[in-house]
């Protein structure tokens, strides 16, 4: 047994040796580097790339990018998704059906959703004419900054909901029956019942859903890769788009490395404030 | 009152159908306007006739400005995602197997450290990795698609879990028979979580076929960019061609709607035992 055991997990400890140990010990030494990728010479410059990466705009740009997209993400994901959900649980037959359906954006290439959503939004596409009914103008999408940051949300909104919707889904089907019959003899309408008890009794959805959703917003690369280019003037500028940009095109290594990390602590201090928000409501409710 | 009920529920499933059209919208969208003829790609919704110019071209095309990479590119997805995943879902049943069913001194410890891995910044590894795998001399070839994405710690955790709940009496009693432990993982233990392993291996396979960063930046050359990569990164240099575009789109994302949705039978189910973890 135990040689046995040790023998089947030998590919997992060769593998985290190579490609967890060794570049987690790179990292913590390249942060402290002025490395360029290219150059043999390499200094150690102590704290200088985080001194220099908490005074640069662009750094700041995808800090506040980050809160912006959550901004708009966080209430659209979780009304559509808990109206999808929701619409699901109540119908009589169906819902294997209609849950593979909505899952389905989940499945699409942010590429081809971001190609896609370039030719909606053209100026000259074919559903320019409705957007000039209905604003009167045909809006400059990418060339507003709320705009911008509102359609890169919609987008990974779009994505997300089907897949949170399942999580809501299956807190509803949780819910024991009896609740709401003895809410129902009391006499209780849908909104008493829908937050009453619906809403409470999905705490735990809520819970997963919402800390999956805020870690997203700081993990956002392919949309305004492919769409924004991080504009107009940096509003869609998220912390991927620099590392990438630094690392990749600057070929500053140490500099994207020092990025990486305080991208590392700002989503986990963000996780960590929403986890006990999150923890308060759930007391109130009666949860541990 | 049953004629109200039957209104309301005739207006639930028309909303049901009216939200899912707008949901798979940008799908349908990015079909029609491939099979468009180019006069009308990108200028109506619907188009008056259906042709498959835009495939033709975009395979065959003597226009083209980069010399049919597209076949390649395609070709270069299918090998790094089906090799990656098969790797990983492998690696995955082996070793939850081994930390499920066989108790051994540092099991708990090797666990708590895959736990660890899983909420582990992956950010911070990107540079590191690349660099390493840069080392290694791969830049510019499967491997480095290929070797650093063989393993999930996600897929070891699903499987660890599930392969728990499996009864022991059922290993015990093979192993009585004479079964080796490599009996006992694919014959037993894989075949009696086929609902998880066609979820895993689907989330797995997506997640591969649509990698965009780690495959944009591990690799230079034209020849060897995955179909998601080419199609980010070639868009500039096609706008005269919106419509071999929207056929590279939809061959992009057609497979893993085909996968998909032949296995939804399954899907319910499996979807549930992993997001019940």
């Amino acid at each position: 047994m135990e040689v046995r055991g040790w023998i089947l997990t030998s590919p997992y400890l060769l593998y985290s040796l190579v490609f967890f140990a060794i570049p987690l010990a790179w990292s913590l030494w390249l942060v402290f580097t002025n490395w360029n990728l290219i150059s043999p010479r390499i200094d150690f410059v102590g704290l200088d790339n985080f001194v220099r990466a908490f005074k640069s705009a662009r750094v700041h740009a995808a800090f506040f990018s980050a809160y912006r997209i959550m901004g708009f993400f966080l209430p659209m994901v979780l009304v559509q998704s808990l109206a999808v959900a929701l619409l699901i649980n109540s119908l009589p037959w169906g819902r294997a059906f209609f849950s593979v359906g909505f899952f389905m954006p989940y499945l699409a290439s942010g590429v081809a959703v971001a190609l896609v959503v370039r030719g909606i939004l053209a100026y000259n596409s074919p559903a320019a004419p409705i957007f000039k009914a209905l604003f009167g103008t045909i809006p400059n999408w990418f060339g507003h900054p709320v705009l911008a940051v509102f359609i890169i949300s919609l987008l990974i909104a779009w994505k997300f909901s089907g897949y949170y919707a399942l999580i809501f889904l299956a807190g509803l089907q949780s819910i024991p029956h009896e609740l709401y019959e003895a809410a129902e003899l009391d006499g209780a309408r849908f909104f008493t019942k829908l937050f009453r008890i619906t809403l409470p009794m999905l705490y735990p959805a809520f819970y997963t859903v919402l800390i999956m959703a805020v870690g997203l917003c700081f993990a956002i690369f392919t949309e305004p890769f492919m769409l924004t280019g991080g504009g107009p003037g940096r509003a869609t500028h998220t912390w991927y788009l620099e590392i990438y940009y630094q690392v990749f095109q600057n070929l500053r290594a140490g500099y994207g490395a020092a990025i990486s990390f305080i991208n590392a602590a700002v989503t986990f201090t963000s996780v960590l404030i929403v986890r006990r928000l999150m923890q308060r409501w759930g007391r109130a409710l009666g949860y541990e | 009152m049953n004629r109200r009920k039957a209104t309301f529920t005739g207006l639930k499933y028309a909303a049901a159908v009216i939200l899912l059209l707008i949901s798979i919208f940008p799908y349908i969208y990015m079909v029609l306007q491939s099979l468009a003829p180019w006069d009308q790609v990108n200028k109506v919704f619907i188009p008056s006739r259906l042709t498959l110019r835009s495939y033709i071209w975009l395979f065959t095309g003597t226009e083209a400005l980069v010399a049919k990479p597209w076949l390649r590119a395609f070709l270069n997805s299918v090998i790094v995602s089906v090799s990656s995943t098969s790797l990983m879902v492998l690696s995955a049943a082996i070793i939850g197997y081994a930390l499920a069913k066989l108790p051994f001194r540092g099991g708990a410890f090797v666990y708590n450290f895959i736990l660890f891995q899983m909420f582990y910044p992956a950010v911070i590894l990107l540079i590191p990795t690349f660099l390493l795998v840069k080392a290694f001399g791969w830049f510019n070839t499967y491997w480095a698609m290929i070797v650093p994405k063989a393993m999930s710690v996600w897929a070891i955790f699903m499987y660890t879990s599930f392969f728990k709940s499996v009864p022991q009496e059922i290993i015990d009693s093979a192993r009585v028979d004479g079964a080796s432990e490599w009996r006992i993982i694919f014959r037993i233990m894989v075949p009696l979580s086929k609902s998880i392993t066609i979820i895993v291996a689907l989330f797995l396979f997506m997640a591969r076929w649509e990698e965009l960063l780690w495959d944009l930046v591990v690799v230079q050359d034209t020849s060897m960019r995955t179909l998601n990569v080419l199609l980010a990164t070639i868009q500039s240099s096609y706008n005269p061609y919106p419509g071999p575009l929207y056929a590279a789109a939809t061959i992009l994302t057609l497979p893993i709607l085909l996968v998909f949705l032949a296995f939804s039978r399954h899907f319910s189910q499996g979807i549930r035992l992993v997001l019940g973890k």
